[in-house]
């Protein structure tokens, strides 16, 4: 179909016009290109396979059968992307519509299934050799050996999820490290200290709550924005560099609590009893307390990866287990509530442009339901209730459209616009100026405090 | 007072806030180094980020009570014996001022042999965009335009001369056309197939790739300054505000209202079909022209090209040509302001 607003200059008769040997391996390579949904990446494969065409059509042009080229040609196109996504010089995911993804899987099915019938013919043959070579019947007793219990019992095996501890406690300690119950094994040898924890809290009117906390009450989960190498013994040295140079980073800029690398090794960089400098701007609340600023109140939880094109590059098995480890021992160590359990990007905001999403690793895809955590997406946005914030364009760039969290907040708004018979950007712009006052009362709240914690030992001392 | 928190990995979105220590990761950049301005353009969390720069200067007298205002405000200057070189955007807003032209260290689309301040004012104009590099090695892509008739050798010095400045900076710097690099911007989703043309302020340039190679480039020394120059001639006001003007709100759609728009118009035409005329030449006259099995679209960019009925201007003056091939659509690029310096980008990381 024509494109809208198309245009017909004259056309005068193409030279080189006519389908030609290449026309195939064009509509092929197109067919997998098309597929593809990063410009980066499909300039590579386009490029390379260019490159190759000519060697490889040497073979192919023998074959007398056009489908069968074709289908060679668009296997080979696939051979090519699937070489480029394993080698993935990108350092990130490629996109790859589901089409495609489909056509790869098939492929690689299909090769395995050609491998395997090859195997098991060559198998085959060689069983009758050894047979004919023998040139003596089987004795009866190798019948009998016949393993028909064993696969019997083994069939009976179910498989097993494994026992849980009753709870988690410390198993063993060394002097750089400590190992858990649950399995988690934490390094200790990266562990640095930072100002101690001390923070206050806000009720949803804004009043300051009694009392100054320096236990930690939440978990923020985030991305630590790192190249993020192919998981393949050939890039060994790159991820090992990688995490090492992460792991300094991050304990030079004390900017999480634990940081898991890509191999699901747990570190702790930031002693627990100090905050870190991970939560920037942002915002949650929960059972009526507001918290604000949150590198004191939630301890941070990086796992080595990258946000990227709207979501967090897939992160590994090992970081997976070790990361639901870690949230279940320090939920379980400070009694933190699972709603008080996030991710950095749905509470990172702008108070400059008052927008909320200034920082939105994990705003999509964390697993909150595999770590036994309640949907934190779907939550009412608390910085879009309580102050007002919104997003622009960049922000919808990311993400297509706000987490269902935003889109619910948004909704509570409307309401109370109808109800109070003013509009959503007066109520917008009303809560927004909340935010500044909010802060300066949370810092004026813990700097008493810090002075009275500073006189304190006067007064006890007299 | 208040702690800055957010840490270096994660992108900052305002300019104040942008962390030095990002460019550590030696992000690849793609740089749009046109007549008019200097483009540049980095990939960041939250996607594609880009800034520009006026490829301009104009000096003034030295005092140091200018100097001191010079500097007060912030403005980007440097002194040159007697003399206090203003250079990029800045330039334009004192032009402005004293209803004078701004100068060009480039002129159709390469460096300007006739301006003796050329390569200071255009290094310090690049050094506004683009930071030592992190790292040696770094990847930068520049744009170059395609070269004019009988003007080879100073493509090749302008190429060169770039190169080693970027070089002299850090970069593994790597020129791409300025056509190819609108169709690795835009033609995405034709598996950058088609004809990509950037018209600047020096020069427009296309390219007709396909399947990301390039085919046939073609230019004209031709673009925004040669309106704003010729229009400036017959209404008697500086080039420079004649740009101010057009940038305004030029609409090419409707009939001329005033003398200012009929100048307008004409220039315009003038332009287009100069352009059209050379891409019809170039095909025609190319000695291989790739398959062409299906209609290409054109994807038209670069600020010249921005005013309200460019497209349909280009799309009548083509409609009159014939070509060997169907034309899919005549379209405008996305951000027709940074559409070079973003395929530039793509250039860059798939050199990485």
């Amino acid at each position: 179909m024509r494109a809208a607003g198309s245009t017909r200059a004259r056309t005068s008769p193409a030279r080189e016009s006519a389908p030609g040997k290449g026309s195939e391996f064009v509509q092929a390579l197109e067919a997998v290109s098309n597929g593809i949904r990063n410009p980066v990446a499909k300039l590579r494969f386009i490029r390379l396979s260019l490159a190759r065409y000519q060697r490889r059509s040497r073979w192919i042009e023998t074959v007398p059968w056009e489908s069968v080229r074709r289908r060679m040609y668009h296997w080979l196109g696939l051979e090519e992307l699937r070489y480029l996504l394993s080698a993935n010089s990108l350092g990130a995911a490629v996109g790859i519509d589901s089409r495609t993804r489909l056509s790869m899987f098939m492929t690689r099915l299909a090769r395995t299934g050609v491998g395997l019938a090859a195997l098991s013919g060559l198998l085959l043959v060689a069983a009758g050799a050894y047979q004919l070579w023998r040139s003596a019947p089987a004795p009866a007793t190798a019948a009998a050996a016949a393993p028909a219990k064993i696969e019997t019992a083994a069939a009976e095996a179910s498989p097993s999820a494994g026992v849980a501890p009753t709870g988690i406690w410390l198993v063993e300690q060394g002097a750089e490290f400590e190992q858990y119950s649950n399995g988690l094994r934490i390094d200790t040898s990266f562990t640095t200290t930072h100002e101690p924890r001390r923070f206050r809290t806000l009720t949803e009117d804004g009043l300051l709550e009694a009392g100054t906390f320096d236990k930690p009450v939440g978990i923020l989960f985030h991305t630590s924005e790192s190249d993020v190498w192919p998981l393949e013994p050939s890039y060994n040295e790159n991820l090992r560099d990688s995490s090492r140079r992460l792991l300094r980073y991050v304990q030079r800029k004390k900017l999480y609590h634990y940081l898991v690398d890509r191999f699901g090794r747990a570190y702790r960089l930031v002693d627990e009893a100090s905050k870190a400098n991970h939560a920037g701007h942002s915002v949650w609340s929960n059972g009526g307390h507001v918290y604000m600023n949150l590198n004191h109140a939630f301890l941070g939880v990086s796992f080595e990866t990258r946000w990227e094109g709207g979501k967090a590059l897939p992160i590994t098995q090992a970081q997976f287990a070790t990361g639901r480890n870690l949230s279940d021992f320090l939920r379980q160590r400070y009694e933190i509530r699972p709603e008080m359990c996030v991710t950095h990007g749905l509470t990172s905001v702008n108070p400059k442009k008052r927008q909320i999403g200034f920082h939105m690793d994990w705003a999509r895809g964390f697993p909150f339901e595999a770590y036994g955590l309640p949907d934190q997406y779907q939550k009412a946005a608390p910085s879009v209730t309580l102050f007002g914030f919104g997003y622009d364009e960049d922000f919808l760039k990311v993400l297509d459209q706000p987490w269902p969290g935003v889109q619910e907040a948004e909704r509570r708004l409307e309401g109370e616009a109808l109800a109070s018979g003013r509009s959503v950007d007066e109520i917008r712009m009303e809560r927004q100026l909340l935010f500044d006052r909010w802060l300066a009362v949370q810092a004026q709240g813990e700097a008493v405090a810090g002075a009275e914690q500073w006189s304190a030992p006067k007064l006890s001392g007299g | 007072m208040e702690e800055r928190k957010d840490h270096l990995w994660k992108v900052a979105q305002e300019v104040e806030e942008r962390i030095d220590e990002l460019d550590k990761a030696g992000a690849p950049m793609g740089l749009d180094v046109g007549t008019s301005k200097v483009v540049a353009a980095r990939r960041r969390t939250k996607g594609v980020e880009t800034a520009g720069q006026l490829n301009a200067f104009i000096p003034v007298p030295y005092s140091r009570f200018t100097e001191n205002t010079l500097s007060q405000n912030e403005i980007a200057y440097y002194r040159d014996g007697d003399q206090l070189v203003i250079y990029g955007t800045s330039a334009e807003r004192f032009a402005n001022m004293f209803n004078a032209d701004v100068r060009r260290p480039m002129a159709d689309g390469l460096i300007n042999a006739r301006e003796k301040s050329a390569m200071p004012v255009l290094e310090a104009i690049l050094q506004t965009m683009v930071p030592r590099a992190k790292t040696q090695g770094e990847i930068l892509t520049f744009s170059v335009p395609a070269a004019a008739h009988g003007q080879d050798s100073q493509l090749t010095y302008h190429e060169a001369t770039l190169r080693r400045f970027f070089e002299s900076m850090g970069y593994r710097a790597v020129a791409i056309n300025e056509g190819l690099a609108v169709v690795f911007a835009e033609l995405e989703n034709n598996n950058f197939t088609g004809i990509g043309i950037s018209c600047g302020g020096g020069m427009c340039n296309g390219t007709l790739a396909y399947l990301s190679i390039p085919s046939i480039m073609f230019s004209i020394a031709k673009g925004g300054d040669f309106i704003d120059a010729s229009a400036g001639g017959v209404l008697n006001e500086a080039a420079t505000r004649v740009k101010v003007l057009k940038e305004e709100g030029l609409d090419l759609s409707r009939p001329p209202k005033d003398k200012f728009e009929k100048a307008m118009h004409i220039y315009y035409e003038d332009l287009v079909e100069t352009l059209v005329e050379a891409l019809h030449r170039a095909i025609n006259t190319a000695e291989k022209l790739p398959r062409a099995d299906r209609p290409l679209p054109i994807v038209l960019s670069g600020g010249t090209a921005k005013p309200k009925g460019f497209k349909d201007m280009f799309t009548r003056a083509l409609s009159s040509r014939s070509l060997p091939f169907e034309v899919e659509s005549v379209r405008m690029a996305s951000d027709p302001l940074t559409a070079t310096a973003r395929g530039a980008l793509i250039a860059a990381q798939y050199e990485k």
